[in-house]
């Protein structure tokens, strides 16, 4: 079994209108047996900027340990807060740092930069960038997560549709996949504000 | 004490028909009277790509098949059909190895015209479903590298898909996804035709809805899956 699935877990990130969705299941297995059905995968930068980090557990704990005191140490010394295509450019090339002995994560980006328009950004664990205009996922299920939201997706969604949405992709998704699932969290980024729901899905 | 040569290789060139691979020092001891043999392999096994989809409704049964057929990063063809209609009610829907499924299904024709004509009627779906898992399982050990799905009515006129592994094991369902593309679509009928994860009520699925859940479906296939594409071919019974 490849390294990245090791412990499992699925993430995706959406475009709306005027807003943007990330949501990632919820376990934590050593390959086939679940340990934790509380882990989180997705963290919040700033208030409009989220990162999903798939793969290695431990290197998604310590990789949101990385770039949360990166962020703080941005702040102090700019006086203002990350945007988001600063910060994916500065994960990736964290990542570069170690192309040799590589974090064993994929991280997905997403976020509102200051005049809320969407960014939404892939990375490989070694840190190559794909920018999206409309879906971004990474994970262990990632077949079925693009079949799904190929599916699914449609263009200018409001914040009710991009949840709907984004829910149905990843639990149908996941329901498929072995070492994902165990319930979901989706959080929805709007001007406004952050809506954060957890949803309860197939307990298996 | 007589002292052997030890060979300091790190991989062995071994060819296959894939090209040039490095056997692992690992599988290989190469130092003293006692040497792991190795041999140069013919791989029977070629993957063609496509994906084959199949939905049963309460009246009705839709089998499809995309048409290409590629082996390794090339196309072969843009028009090879992956569907057999072995009669009016029955289809087999394959995706795999093409000679390995060609073969099979000149093997079930050629059952089914036995059949016909020592019991002179035509064989149900059921009969057809346990005769090609029969078929199959004959191959045990040298199996058909063929992923097949059977689409049809059954005796009581309600539509009936059969999903089959590559060795014969079957199970009726109600829709089924085969070949290279099947990781990308079979969520998406979970979604739509089984509803799971669904709170709103379930409706009666009729032909128009299936037909566009099917083209959907092949349109999101193509977009992700480089074996998939070309066009569609889709039976409906």
């Amino acid at each position: 079994m490849s390294i990245l699935q090791y412990n499992g877990g699925a993430v995706i990130a959406m475009k709306g209108l005027n807003c943007v969705g990330i949501c990632s299941d919820l376990r934590l297995g050593l390959q086939q047996q679940t340990v934790a059905m509380n882990f989180k995968k997705v963290f919040q930068i700033t208030d409009k900027l989220y990162v999903g980090l798939t793969g290695l557990a431990t290197d998604v704990l310590s990789l949101e340990h990385l770039l949360n005191f990166r962020c703080k140490l941005y702040k102090l010394k700019e006086n203002r807060e990350i945007s988001p295509k600063a910060f994916g450019a500065m994960l990736s090339s964290l990542l570069y740092e170690k192309r040799f002995g590589p974090w064993f994560s994929e991280p997905v980006v997403c976020g509102l930069d200051a005049n809320n328009n969407a960014f939404l950004s892939g990375m490989d664990l070694i840190g190559a960038p794909v920018f999206s205009d409309d879906f971004t996922v990474a994970g262990t299920c990632t077949q079925n997560l693009h079949g799904m939201c190929e599916a699914l997706y449609r263009p200018n969604m409001d914040p009710e549709e991009l949840f709907e949405v984004l829910s149905q992709c990843l639990l149908s998704a996941v329901d498929r996949d072995a070492l994902s699932g165990w319930g979901a969290v989706v959080h929805i980024i709007t001007p406004e504000g952050t809506i954060t729901r957890t949803l309860k899905c197939r307990q298996d | 004490m007589m002292q052997y040569n030890q060979q300091k290789v790190n991989a062995l060139p071994i060819w296959t028909s894939e090209g040039n691979v490095d056997l692992p020092l690992s599988d290989v001891s190469l130092d003293g009277p006692i040497t792991t043999p190795y041999e140069r392999r013919f791989n029977p096994y070629d993957f063609n790509g496509g994906t084959t989809v199949c939905i049963a409704g309460n009246d009705f049964a839709i089998a499809a098949g995309c048409t290409r057929m590629s082996t390794g990063y090339q196309i072969l063809s843009r028009n090879q059909s992956k569907l057999l209609n072995l009669s009016n009610k029955t289809v087999i829907a394959a995706a795999g190895c093409q000679s390995d499924i060609t073969v099979l299904n000149k093997t079930l024709q050629a059952r089914y015209l036995q059949y016909e004509s020592q019991s002179q009627k035509i064989m149900s779906t059921e009969a057809a479903a346990q005769l090609l898992s029969v078929t199959l399982y004959y191959r045990r050990f040298f199996p058909y590298y063929a992923f097949c799905m059977i689409a049809g009515l059954d005796e009581n006129g309600v539509g009936a898909v059969f999903g089959y592994d590559a060795v014969g094991s079957f199970k009726r369902d109600q829709y089924g996804v085969m070949g290279s593309g099947q990781n990308f679509i079979m969520p998406f009928l979970d979604n739509l035709i089984g509803h799971k994860n669904r709170l709103d009520e379930k409706k009666v699925l009729t032909v128009e809805e299936a037909i566009s859940i099917v083209k959907t479906a092949f349109i999101v296939a193509t977009e992700r899956d480089i074996h998939t594409g070309d066009s569609v071919e889709i039976n409906i019974i």
